[in-house]
């Protein structure tokens, strides 16, 4: 049985505003975020997306701006709304002298709405989801910090939720860990939950999701499926050769833009030149041109617009990025 | 998966529980944490460091001499308990109320537990209501220990009989009993509105040890200012005014006009402070 | 303001956080002009309201007495640990505010149990036992003594505890409003002008206001004021208010009465295992109880000289007990004055003279100088 689906979006504000003091951590977003996809909410360290998902979650009052979720007016709907969320905010907030499963059936008694016959029931699936059984009895003080995002996962999963609100989900998790947390977000995914995952990791934001919101300093600059937002930029092309300055030349004859390629050392040890500019150009025709003038070609790629590029130009700074 | 479950509750799936596991796991948290025991422990030690000191002692207790009724202990065991609450009264029992008092929100905020309590959702006012019933449940238990701690220590260490009141008249052991519940439930009542004023305190810092502090210093202040009589018109008003009121529990008959007063102080302050708890924390922006 | 923003922003939220203070503000204030509202009752004249006193048949209470002194007197720590008997204690009564409970059953049965801090004493009278308990030093004091008829209770008036005085506790020495109202009715003569004031209501009971104002203009009280049950003609309050101060000097009242028959086994009295006990005939120790303000240290062959409110009773020298001078305590209270030490209080004056002579009255110290120099 599948939920029928539904139009209205899962998250949709207007004009949110929330100031702190003269300072406007949010200033007049409009998002919108469709149900049933992974939302990647990115942007900077400081950026207001942490802000925004506290005035989301009624945790902070907006100083102006309407929102819904889950197509309930907040903070008026707040009681009824917050059952089908679950959510990570600003990292996992533990008792210490408690265990992984104090803490969870704690946080569950809070929900009066969550039946307490299956509480324990429900506790030790979450905690097997996030792959915390083995540490359900230690006290959170003796958790890693990667242990206790995965607590802070497990506490969203606790009930079925509608909508999973994420912030910084990979925070301190090991690799292995982050693909977990991948693969746990997809699989959330395909059965119907939408995902809102905060991030200031582009790949990672580029791996889990379908669509993709970017803040910057209070703004959304951009938002929309992944795939649009791809395609509003440049491709290029990536040549691998040792001869590079007879390379860049065949690429600017060609009407290219030649540069450097970010990431260092090809797999024969050799540079890379990067054409960009591939307006209409065929890619044989390049690596043509290329040969003709006695290029060695080691490797050529032809790779659609960078989504750091893409945001670089929105957001005007810089982001970390992770391979 | 979650869509189904999610579906089927929302077309009107019985929905369990009265809201009273909050309440539950709020007590169980508190009586689970190691400070709450070490806190009950030194309270209980109280009325035995008392007890022993009188008997190791060779010189008898003048009369009229130090807190009420230490002299008759040797006499009669059952004064360990009332000696060892008048003792606690003024600094003890507020001390460790203000602990657990000021923790109350601040604590949950400082651990980041308050936004994942508020995200389940336990509701404001339903958090605020049961933290504060939380407080109350510790005053309860701290002057449970002393009494206890103390009938204990004063049964073991000395002879126990008839008691004296303040009034000259002596009454059965099981009357005294009473009496000594009384006054427990006394001082319980007295605590109350510092415990509102920690509650208040709490909810406009994420510090706990600055809120723990503030209600301990408020409860240091009013009963400094009780004791200027330059402030006596003041004094009806501070919330310790009738803190020690519970003598007249041991008058014969039992005099309840403290106990009528101390009430309706301690309502008072708690209506105020309850107000005030809940205009500031149904706005606060919880951001820690 | 950071206040008025919030207030803007999030007006209804903040409301009850001021509806509850404001209203609680308001029950207070209703409350206490409701304390102090006037009640309408059918208008009596002052003799009226006299003859209803003298008509009472209230013989058996339980109450609550509330005794407030603005005498003017140095304050001296509340009764408790530390206090000792006898005269100090007494001065401790005169000034601040005291709490009893007064029990009285017939003429023969009275309790009184002044509360202290912590502590209590106790004046328990059983016919011809008296029996006298401080918990404070857990000391109980019995008398014994053959019942006083009311003519013994009449003259021994004023008793007062000195270190001679005859001790003997008829029931109407019981501090109660009735038994000091007796005082000043009975010394009702020319010298007064009795007239009826304002009705009020004390211990929540309707009551007629009896004034007696001083016809001198030597003494130093202003005025009194008596307030007298509607219904029975208990007298449920007395004020006595001095020359050139607001407060009222002396206020002793009800503040909860019940007129039903008080429970037997009160008056009946042994002392606590482990108590200090003295037993005494009469004549006894000094007995800490309330005096009243206008008696006059010890009496033994007193002369009286005037009449009325501002007369002065002088003392024969070797009267003035030692313990008026060597009590730290007391002597804090005493102020050299030429060929003595005095006290001075809002409503009356001691004079003390070297040679042992003492003079006293409701009148200004400049009076009894001149009184002890003739």
């Amino acid at each position: 049985m599948k939920e029928p689906v539904r139009s209205d979006p899962a998250i949709e504000t207007h004009g949110l505003v929330k100031r702190f003091g003269h300072r406007s951590a949010v200033d007049g977003i409009d998002l919108a975020v469709p149900r049933g996809t992974v939302f990647g909410f990115l942007g900077p360290n400081g950026s207001g997306k942490t802000t925004t998902i506290r005035v989301l979650l009624g945790l902070a009052s907006a100083n102006s701006g309407d929102i819904s979720v889950l197509g309930k007016a907040m903070p008026q709907a707040l009681a009824s709304v917050l059952p089908d969320v679950g959510a990570l905010v600003e990292g996992p907030g533990f008792y210490p002298f408690l265990s992984g499963t104090g803490n969870l059936m704690r946080l569950d008694a809070a929900d009066r709405h969550a039946p307490s016959s299956t509480r324990r029931h429900r506790v030790d699936d979450a905690l097997e989801r996030v792959g915390l059984s083995h540490a359900a009895g230690k006290k959170v003080r003796a958790y890693s910090l990667g242990m206790k995002q995965r607590l802070g996962l497990a506490n969203a999963l606790l009930r079925p939720r509608e909508l999973l609100v994420l912030d910084e989900p990979t925070n301190g998790l090991d690799p292995q860990g982050t693909r977990e947390v991948r693969s746990l977000v997809r699989s959330l995914a395909a059965g119907g939950t939408t995902v809102f995952v905060s991030s200031h990791l582009l790949a990672e934001v580029e791996q889990m999701c379908t669509h993709v919101g970017v803040m910057s300093a209070g703004r959304l600059v951009a938002q929309g499926p992944l795939d649009e937002l791809r395609a509003a930029g440049q491709a290029h092309v990536l040549v691998h050769t040792p001869d590079v300055e007879r390379a860049a030349h065949v690429l600017s004859r060609l009407g290219l833009v030649p540069g450097d390629a970010p990431g260092t050392g090809s797999p024969w040890g050799t540079t890379a030149v990067l054409g960009t500019g591939l307006d209409g150009l065929e890619p044989e025709a390049i690596v043509a041109a290329l040969v003709a003038d006695g290029v060695r070609v080691r490797g050529f790629t032809v790779e659609n617009a960078s989504l750091e590029e893409r945001f670089v130009s929105l957001t005007g700074e810089g982001f970390d990025v992770v391979g | 998966m979650s869509a189904e479950t999610a579906a089927s509750r929302n077309a009107g799936a019985p929905r369990q529980g009265k809201g009273w596991a909050l309440l539950g796991s709020e007590l169980s948290v508190l009586f689970r944490r190691l400070r709450t025991w070490a806190m009950l422990t030194a309270l209980a030690a109280v009325p035995i460091l008392i007890a022993v000191a009188v008997k190791l002692s060779s010189r008898p207790t003048t009369p009229g001499r130090g807190p009420l009724f230490l002299d008759r202990i040797t006499q009669n065991g059952l004064f360990v308990a009332v000696t060892a609450l008048v003792v606690c009264v003024p600094l003890f029992l507020p001390l460790t109320v203000g602990v657990v008092a000021g923790d109350t929100i601040a604590g949950e905020a400082n651990l980041g537990t308050l936004r994942y309590l508020l995200l389940a959702p336990a509701g404001r006012i339903r958090l605020l209501l049961v933290k504060y019933a939380g407080a109350v449940a510790f005053c309860c238990a701290a002057t449970a220990t002393v009494t206890a701690s103390g009938a204990l220590a004063g049964v073991v260490l000395f002879p126990v009989g008839p008691v004296t009141l303040l009034s000259g008249d002596t009454i059965s052991v099981g009357e005294s009993a009473w009496r000594s519940l009384l006054i427990a439930a006394y001082i319980t009542v007295s605590l109350l509105g510092l415990s509102a004023i920690g509650l208040l305190i709490s909810t406009f810092t994420d510090v706990p040890v600055g809120a723990m502090a503030a209600t301990i210093v408020f409860s240091v202040v009013s009963q400094v200012l009780d004791n200027l009589p330059q402030l006596e018109w003041l004094h009806p008003w501070l919330f310790s005014h009738h803190w020690l009121g519970f003598a007249d529990l041991l008058r014969q008959p039992v005099s309840w006009t403290s106990f009528g007063d101390n009430a309706i102080l301690q309502a008072g302050y708690i209506a105020v402070c309850g107000a005030l708890a809940y205009a500031k924390f149904s706005n606060k922006d919880v951001l820690s | 303001m950071w206040w008025s923003v919030a207030l803007a922003r999030t007006k209804q939220r903040w409301l009850p956080a001021l509806v509850i203070p404001f209203a609680l503000a308001m029950a207070v204030l209703f409350g206490s002009v409701q304390a102090g509202a006037t009640v309408s009752l059918p208008p009596r004249t002052a003799d009226e309201i006299l003859a209803m006193i003298a008509r009472t048949e209230v013989r058996a209470l339980s109450g609550t007495v509330q005794q407030t002194a603005e005498l003017g007197l140095p304050e001296v720590p509340t009764a408790g640990p530390g206090i000792a008997p006898g005269a100090a204690s007494a001065l401790e009564l005169l000034t601040g505010s005291h709490t009893a409970r007064v029990y009285v059953d017939g003429p023969l049965k009275a309790r009184l149990q002044i509360m202290d801090r912590m502590a209590e004493r106790d004046v328990v009278l059983n016919g011809g036992d008296a029996w006298f308990y401080n918990s404070a030093d857990n000391s109980a004091t019995h008398l014994t003594a053959p019942a006083p008829s009311v003519a013994d209770v009449r003259e021994s008036l004023p008793a007062k505890p000195g270190p001679d005085a005859p001790s003997d506790m008829p029931v109407r020495e019981i501090p109660t409003p009735e038994s000091m109202a007796s005082h000043f009715l009975a010394a009702i003569d020319d010298s007064t002008e009795v007239s009826v004031g304002e009705s009020s209501s004390v211990a929540g009971r309707s009551a007629y206001r009896l004034s007696l104002h001083p016809r001198s203009t030597e003494t130093l009280v202003d005025s009194i004021a008596i307030d007298v049950d509607s219904e029975t003609g208990v007298p449920l309050g007395v004020e006595v208010r001095a020359k050139g101060q607001a407060e009222p000097a002396y206020s002793l009242a009800f503040t909860e009465l019940d007129l039903s028959t008080p429970d037997a086994a009160l008056f009946e009295f042994t002392p606590p295992p482990g108590a200090t006990v003295t037993e005494t005939a009469v004549p006894a120790k000094p007995v800490p109880t309330m005096p009243a303000p206008e008696d006059a240290p010890t009496l033994r062959h007193p002369v009286i000289t005037g009449a009325g409110w501002d007369s002065v009773i002088a003392l024969p020298a070797g009267s003035a007990p030692a313990e008026l001078t060597s009590n730290p305590q007391l002597s804090q209270a005493l102020q050299p004055v030429a060929g003595g030490r005095a006290v001075t209080t809002s409503l009356m004056s001691v004079l003390i003279l070297d040679d042992g002579r003492v003079y006293a009255g409701m009148v200004p110290l400049e009076r009894l100088q001149s009184a002890a120099a003739q």
